[in-house]
């Protein structure tokens, strides 16, 4: 059942794939690339951690904790505007590097340096974009897959980050990794623990291929998602 | 002067489909408020007189009024140029998603007024179902856009796109949020661009960039 694995190195390394109990180092990957389009902000949670991603005008991707300081409110739930992400109750606008640019209220202030969001160590790595968790590695995310990779779908698996790793066969610890399917070549997975009974499969196809070839092999590697995920579901439910 | 009448509660889901499909074919309707929460008027005999069941939204249109948002939408987009595929396999697909949107995503219709309004009901399960309803959605949208399309049926937005919206543009209504859905994502913020489009309270109106 479990795939052949070309093994990982780098900047996925060992951690509690499966557990929220404690934070884990290294590198998490969160969502593919293509989901992040330009001047937006999705929600994303890791090990229960809630964090607000953004995409900048000139393309950056930011992670911050989902967590406006003024009230509270979720980041996640506003909007970039002007290179800046503006939360959706008063409008306080943060740039990239987390200080408080604009405050509408007050337009004429220039708000003390103290004022910033908690922006964390984020990175964009083989069609993913990755957060930093713990201390700062020392080396970018690395999957071990050589060569573009073109993103397929993320799908959300009501079961441990752990299971559905295990059941990909990626080696134990790991959060990403390229998978041999024959016919449908190198697939690179990367598994994101939510909590400790849910996590996001994110699958991309890599290596050549051309653009016909590539829809097919694509619908095919959505399909075993799909498979995956309600084989492990049914699995979990019956355990 | 306009023909058409909708009765319309602001805060309902299912009216809200049809404003928001008035409002894409650019068409006008003259509003007549029904105080539903916590008036309670879809059950007044007058109200009853129109729509014998309590059903919510009521189109007078072509001098006929119609209940409900599937046979109020599917009476708008008849007869217009691209919100309804004239190719019957095209058809078919709106007429599927049509469907789906008045069958299994009504538990996340029903789960959204037990959290927003205390109706009665089965608080955890239709919650479950409407989540489980929203993962199809996402699965198809999924492979449409490996296809080349963000839509649900062909190259452009259809009436099925505007049944199925509101379920999930609400859902954290319901308290679903929307991390789980990165097709459904994609998906909302090309309905929310569209010329036309208006927002509903619980909808923050941020697409337009």
């Amino acid at each position: 059942m479990a795939e052949r694995v070309q093994p990982a190195h780098g900047g996925a390394p060992a951690g509690e794939t499966g557990e929220g109990a404690t934070r884990g180092d290294g590198w998490y990957p969160l969502m593919l690339s293509m989901d992040l389009e330009p001047g937006t902000v999705a929600g994303c949670t890791v090990l229960g951690r809630d964090l607000a991603v953004w995409r900048d005008a000139d393309g950056r991707a930011h992670v911050w904790d989902d967590r406006c300081p003024h009230r509270g409110m979720r980041f996640s739930l506003g909007v970039v505007r002007a290179g800046a992400l503006a939360c959706l109750y008063h409008g306080w606008r943060f740039g990239p590097d987390g200080r408080c640019a604009h405050i509408p209220a007050h337009p004429d202030l220039s708000p003390p340096a103290t004022l910033r969001a908690a922006p964390l160590v984020a990175a964009e790595q083989d069609g993913l974009v990755w957060v930093a968790l713990g201390d700062t590695p020392a080396h970018g995310p690395a999957t071990g897959v050589a060569g573009q990779c073109v993103p397929v779908r993320s799908l959300a698996i009501g079961a441990p980050a752990r299971q559905v790793a295990q059941a990909i066969g990626l080696p134990a610890g790991s959060r990403a990794g390229g998978l041999d399917r024959d016919i449908d070549g190198l697939v690179l997975a990367a598994v994101l623990p939510v909590d400790r009974a849910r996590c996001m499969l994110h699958l991309l196809v890599a290596g050549p291929g051309g653009a016909d070839a590539d829809r097919d092999r694509r619908r095919r590697v959505a399909a075993w998602g799909q498979d995956l995920r309600d084989r492990v579901e049914g699995a979990e439910a019956a355990a | 002067m306009t023909d058409l009448v909708l009765h319309d509660d602001v805060l309902d889901e299912n009216c809200y489909r049809v404003r928001l499909f008035l409002s894409l074919l650019g068409r006008q309707a003259r509003m007549v408020a029904v105080n539903v929460v916590p008036g309670g008027a879809q059950d007044s005999p007058a109200f009853r007189a129109i729509s014998p069941a309590g059903v919510l939204p009521v189109l007078r249109i072509a001098g006929v009024e119609v209940c409900g948002a599937g046979a109020a939408l599917l009476a708008l987009a008849h007869g217009t140029q691209t919100w309804l595929p004239r190719d019957p396999g095209g058809f078919a697909e709106v007429a599927h998603w049509l469907e789906f949107a008045g069958g299994p995503l009504a538990a996340a219709t029903r789960a959204r007024r037990i959290f927003l309004f205390g109706e009665p009901g089965d608080r955890d399960g239709l919650r479950r179902q409407g989540a489980a309803a929203l993962r199809i959605m996402e699965d198809h949208l999924a492979l449409r856009w490996l296809d080349g399309s963000p839509w649900f049926v062909g190259d452009g937005p259809t009436v099925a796109d505007v049944a199925l919206f509101p379920a999930f543009a609400l859902s954290r209504d319901w308290e679903v949020g929307h991390e789980a859905f990165p097709a459904l994502r994609r998906w909302m913020r090309r309905m929310l661009a569209l010329p036309g489009f208006v927002t509903m309270p619980g909808i923050p109106d941020l697409g337009v960039v």
